[in-house]
């Protein structure tokens, strides 16, 4: 699974990195996330990166493969 | 002019008064009723008006920033579009900050004040916001009563905004006691008089903070928008006053009312806040987000809708006007199981009560981190408390903030812990002053260091 944070969607609700705080970083100056895995997401965090796409408010974050 | 198509858009009709007490007293039924038959609908009320409810209709709608306004027209010059208050005020010719503007001006404002309110930026004031917090429950832990609105929640937001923006904290005072009162005063109370007069004098002391700083620069988000150029101009003072103002009512306000609900309910519900208290390090987030779902403090925003167009199946005229219930929406059971149940677990809680899109609340960072710490230090220090029911008093009227003017409690006594309010404010002054806390994130990045003066 790899995960996504669409820059144009996100608007800094930062639940994301609330939820899985080693796969998302907020940016230090406007709070908007980017996920910090870029390949596949470890096997032990697939569940709660998909609890952050069912929580972020804008629905800017998805999952592939 | 009314046509027969004018009258087919607006079929789903419903008569939507949510300045009236009613609304406060029926919210859950109002709230089921319009999410399922009219997720949109044509309201008669405050000269005629679109309400949103349903969480898929506001999401949609919310984001289609091109579409909607948030412009407050005040001096005539564009549209004449009216704001975010539905109905508008009499006589306002105030410009709510860039709440009540559109891009590019709107987030050229948003970008001079991000790096003092991001993540980073609010996690620095933790400690300070530790010690107000501590010294506000010693004013009453030896007494074993406390309210929680008047001796807390509306202190410590409205201590570290005026910190933030650079005001001498000690000026507290000046500010909170308007905020509160003008919310929650009725226009025709005979209050009301005094209610302006204090509002006056706050006004009176942010412009002349405003001219002090631009005069003798010192850190802060006046100091950043005192040197401000938006959309290549250097905005009128009577715009940024409309920003600090802004910047005030949403930090003021808002966390005392999600403040004190949260506490009403964790009195009401004894073993759920063993739970919270017992389980903070799991918990305390899930439940934050939970109490922000359930008692939405800011209830909605409005818009005006600047194009025809058709959106989540309805479509609109340009110049109509919009209300979004992020309150109704947060009710959603579509989105929400049980939406009327707090549930300090929930998961997948997209809730709205920070609103959405480019105008999402910029303070959203500073309100959950001083609900937490005021939350986690009454559970601390007062783990037993009772708020008494006859003495809580809620606003009458939730169409503007649905808070609370007091909240009485009592719980067994405990020691103090170090000083007292005031001389702990008078210490953050000094805190703030020499380590330049209000710098912004690109400046200071560092916590704030403070040595404990109670060992």
């Amino acid at each position: 699974m790899k995960v996504h944070v669409d820059a144009e969607r996100c608007q800094g609700h930062t639940l994301c990195a609330m939820i899985a705080p080693d796969v998302f970083q907020l940016d230090e100056v406007d709070g908007h996330s980017t996920a910090i895995i870029d390949g596949d997401v470890p096997a032990d965090l697939e569940a709660k990166v998909a609890e952050a796409v069912r929580s972020c408010p804008e629905q800017a974050i998805s999952t592939s493969g | 002019m009314s046509t027969d198509a004018d009258a087919d858009r607006k079929k789903n009709a419903y008569h939507f008064a949510r300045h009236d007490p009613e609304y406060r007293e029926r919210f859950a039924d109002i709230a089921t009723e319009m999410i399922d038959k009219c997720p949109v609908a044509w309201s008669d009320t405050y000269g005629g008006h679109w309400v949103a409810a349903g969480h898929p209709e506001v999401f949609e709608l919310a984001r289609s920033a091109e579409y909607l306004s948030n412009d407050h027209d005040v001096n005539h010059e564009r549209r004449g579009y009216q704001g975010i208050t539905i109905p508008t005020p009499e006589g306002t010719g105030f410009q709510g900050g860039f709440l009540e503007m559109d891009p590019p001006e709107q987030r050229h404002y948003r970008q001079v004040l991000n790096p003092y309110l991001s993540p980073a930026a609010v996690n620095r004031w933790s400690p300070v916001v530790d010690e107000l917090v501590r010294a506000c429950l010693n004013e009453h832990i030896e007494t074993g009563r406390i309210d929680f609105v008047d001796h807390l929640a509306n202190v410590v937001p409205a201590v570290l905004t005026l910190a933030m923006l650079g005001v001498p904290l000690k000026n507290w005072d000046i500010y909170v006691e308007p905020v509160h009162a003008s919310v929650y005063t009725p226009h025709d109370s005979p209050d009301m008089p005094r209610v302006q007069q204090a509002q006056m004098q706050m006004f009176h002391d942010m412009f002349g903070q405003l001219g002090e700083i631009r005069a003798t620069p010192r850190p802060g988000m006046i100091d950043a928008l005192a040197q401000a150029t938006i959309n290549g101009k250097t905005p009128p003072d009577m715009e940024l006053l409309g920003v600090i103002a802004l910047v005030i009512g949403g930090g003021f306000d808002t966390t005392t009312a999600l403040t004190a609900h949260s506490l009403e309910w964790l009195s009401e519900h004894p073993a759920e806040r063993e739970r919270l208290s017992r389980d903070r390090d799991t918990l305390l987030d899930s439940a934050t987000e939970e109490f922000l779902r359930f008692y939405t403090p800011a209830p909605g925003d409005g818009r005006t809708i600047s194009a025809d167009c058709e959106i989540a199946g309805q479509r609109f005229k340009e110049g109509e006007r919009l209300w979004l219930s992020w309150a109704m929406s947060n009710r959603d059971p579509a989105i929400f199981p049980n939406p009327n149940e707090v549930d300090l677990a929930r998961t997948g809680n997209r809730h709205h009560s920070f609103g959405l899109g480019i105008h999402r609340c910029i303070g959203s960072n500073v309100a959950r981190m001083v609900f937490k710490r005021m939350v986690v230090a009454v559970l601390d220090r007062m783990p037993d408390f009772r708020c008494d029911p006859a003495g809580a008093v809620h606003y009458q009227t939730i169409g503007v903030i649905q808070g609370m003017r007091h909240l009485p409690a009592t719980f067994t006594p405990g020691t103090r812990i170090g000083d007292g309010l005031d001389e702990t404010i008078a210490r953050m002054q000094v805190i703030c002053d020499e380590q330049r806390l209000a710098e912004p994130v690109t400046v200071r990045k560092a916590s704030a260091a403070i040595a404990p003066e109670h060992g």
